[in-house]
């Protein structure tokens, strides 16, 4: 125990010398994560040189390691990873959530088909079901659309089995218009190609090892014309005095309520790391464009990428779109 | 896009940060005859809204409209994603197409009319588009649209390029100011006259043509007292400065 002190000292930004508090008190603050990661050999927390790696927030991991640790940063907030949400954007989560669904219009209107169809929507790194909730509620209170479907994805069994609980009251379950799925973004070999109208990654996508491939699997398995949305944090802010502000915020604060309210500092710690690690919105929409997407707004004289999101709060998160050309 | 060893030899030499910069291809804010203009939209772009378009006269300027004619076009529901401004974009789909489409409408026959005859009939041409279209009876919704605050700056920029495009179509090569007074005032007239024409009901807009006419001719009344009050200006101002000269004062 003694050896993990310095460690757990340096993360709590508590200096070395000795205090009233007991060391073995800060233990209760420590995740279980991070006990777990602490029993693994040294070896393995850190790439070795022949190795292709990766970054895991701030820290540099095997390629191979990463899809690891998010399942273990996931596994960890997923009780309470709501709460969290709430506690860390003000609530504004659930602007940007309606707003992204709103914008996106899902659900086919009687009037614009003879038999309509339904869509199928595939809602990537949706275990808590939240974006899959509004989809539905959407479709079916706006467009007055009983067919339209969701499959929620998620590389977490722990978030999928948040979603199946919040999901088993609702009439969606009931009527089969949900589904669940436990898969890999970068891998979707349980979806068809061509067969989906709507792929949304809704504060997903940041987590994935390999972003260009996951990109590249939705191209795939969506129906020529069909939409891949993306809601995701900016690393930057438009405004450079709010950018300040809002880094102070997000690297003073959020790790702190992560420790009080989930008791898990580690993880939350990784949540803002993640986010100064994303590319900013016309890199990702870079990434959008060179997998084959047409983006929303986009002049066809520019060759620089111009378009193709919309700053959600000042561009502390943005809407990315593009549409597969038929 | 191709490069003259020239054109390179530039692009080379400027700073690594400004090149994306030349690179783009040429935008011009005027017209140019070397140049020629972009597409206005992408394939598919045009694909979805000229279908939508034949939706307007029945559905108006609405998502609904855009919905349809994206499934026209071989697209889904959906895709109508591909248009952040929704059903603004078929209001702009019509003022950019008829606006590039002026030129082939209308033929001046050599040095028989006047610039203020054919800016008239260029206009009237215009007006005449909206009705062709069978988007006439809907106009009032895309103004509507128009006016709204996210699409003023869309609109007015859109106005001023028509305006620039009669003026240039009639052959006004003039390069002072009154090259920014000719755009604006025109600009005025034809809003003008657009709003009237969608509450017009006489045959073939002769309304409207006397509407357009009357404008007209206070522009040319305004602009003579105008400049017969700012020619009157800068006598009297020219005989009060020699007045004073002629009394000693050093100016």
């Amino acid at each position: 125990m003694t050896s993990l002190a310095p460690r757990a000292a340096k993360r709590l930004r508590l200096s070395n010398t000795p205090r009233s508090v007991c060391t073995d008190c800060r233990r209760t603050f420590a995740s279980s994560v991070r006990a777990q990661q602490q029993q693994q050999p040294a070896s393995s927390q850190h790439a070795r040189q022949d190795e292709k790696t990766t970054h895991f927030g701030f820290d540099t991991v095997a390629e191979n390691l990463k899809a690891s640790r998010v399942a273990a940063v996931f596994s960890s907030v997923a009780s309470n990873y709501d709460t969290m949400n709430d506690l860390m954007s003000l609530g504004i989560h659930r602007l940007w959530k309606d707003h992204f669904v709103r914008s996106l219009n899902p659900g086919i209107r009687p009037t614009t088909s003879a038999q309509p169809q339904g869509q199928r929507i595939l809602d990537i790194a949706g275990g808590t079901g939240d974006i899959a909730f509004r989809m539905l509620d959407h479709a079916t209170n706006i467009n007055r659309d009983t067919q339209t479907s969701v499959i929620v994805s998620d590389i977490n069994p722990e978030m999928l089995g948040e979603g199946r609980k919040r999901f088993s009251t609702s009439p969606y379950q009931a009527a089969g218009r949900v589904s669940f799925m436990e898969a890999n973004a970068e891998q979707l070999d349980q979806v068809e190609s061509n067969s989906i109208d709507l792929y949304t990654v809704a504060f997903g996508i940041r987590n994935f090892t390999h972003k260009q491939k996951a990109l590249e699997e939705a191209f795939r398995v969506l129906k020529p014309g069909g939409v891949f949305a993306c809601l995701e944090f900016a690393p930057n802010l438009n405004n450079p005095v709010m950018n300040a502000v809002y880094k102070r915020w997000s690297f003073g604060a959020i790790p702190l309520i992560g420790q009080i309210v989930a008791a898990d500092r580690d993880s939350y710690q990784y949540l803002v790391e993640s986010i100064e690690k994303f590319p900013s919105q016309q890199e990702f929409a870079g990434m959008i464009r060179d997998a084959g997407f047409l983006l929303p707004g986009q002049r066809p004289e520019d060759e620089v990428v111009k378009a193709g999101w919309e700053d959600l709060t000042m561009g502390i998160a943005a809407i990315h779109k593009g549409v597969k050309p038929a | 896009m191709s490069l003259t060893p020239m054109a390179l030899r530039s692009v080379l030499r400027t700073p690594t940060g400004l090149r994306p910069l030349l690179l783009q291809a040429p935008r011009a804010l005027y017209h140019s005859y070397e140049h020629a203009q972009p597409p206005p939209y992408r394939e598919a772009e045009s694909a979805i809204l000229s279908s939508a378009f034949t939706y307007v006269p029945t559905h108006g300027f609405t998502q609904e409209a855009l919905t349809l004619g994206a499934k026209d076009a071989g697209y889904l529901d959906i895709s109508t994603n591909l248009f952040p401004k929704g059903a603004f974009e078929l209001v702009k789909y019509h003022l950019t197409t008829q606006r590039l489409g002026l030129k082939d409408r209308i033929q001046f026959p050599d040095g028989q009319m006047g610039v203020g005859r054919k800016v008239r009939s260029l206009v009237l041409e215009r007006l005449r588009a909206n009705a062709d279209t069978g988007v006439i009876n809907r106009w009032q919704e895309a103004l509507a649209l128009m006016s709204l605050a996210e699409n003023i700056p869309a609109s007015l920029r859109e106005l001023s390029a028509l305006s620039d495009e009669i003026w240039f179509l009639s052959g006004d090569i003039s390069v002072d100011t009154s090259w920014y007074t000719k755009r604006a005032s025109l600009s005025a007239i034809y809003a003008a006259t657009e709003v009237y024409q969608t509450t017009d009901k006489s045959t073939d807009f002769k309304d409207t043509e006397q509407f357009l006419d009357r404008r007209l001719e206070e522009l040319r009344v305004m602009g003579g007292a105008v400049g017969n009050t700012l020619e009157w200006v800068g006598f009297q101002g020219g005989a009060l400065v020699n007045l004073l000269r002629s009394k000693g004062v050093r100016i």
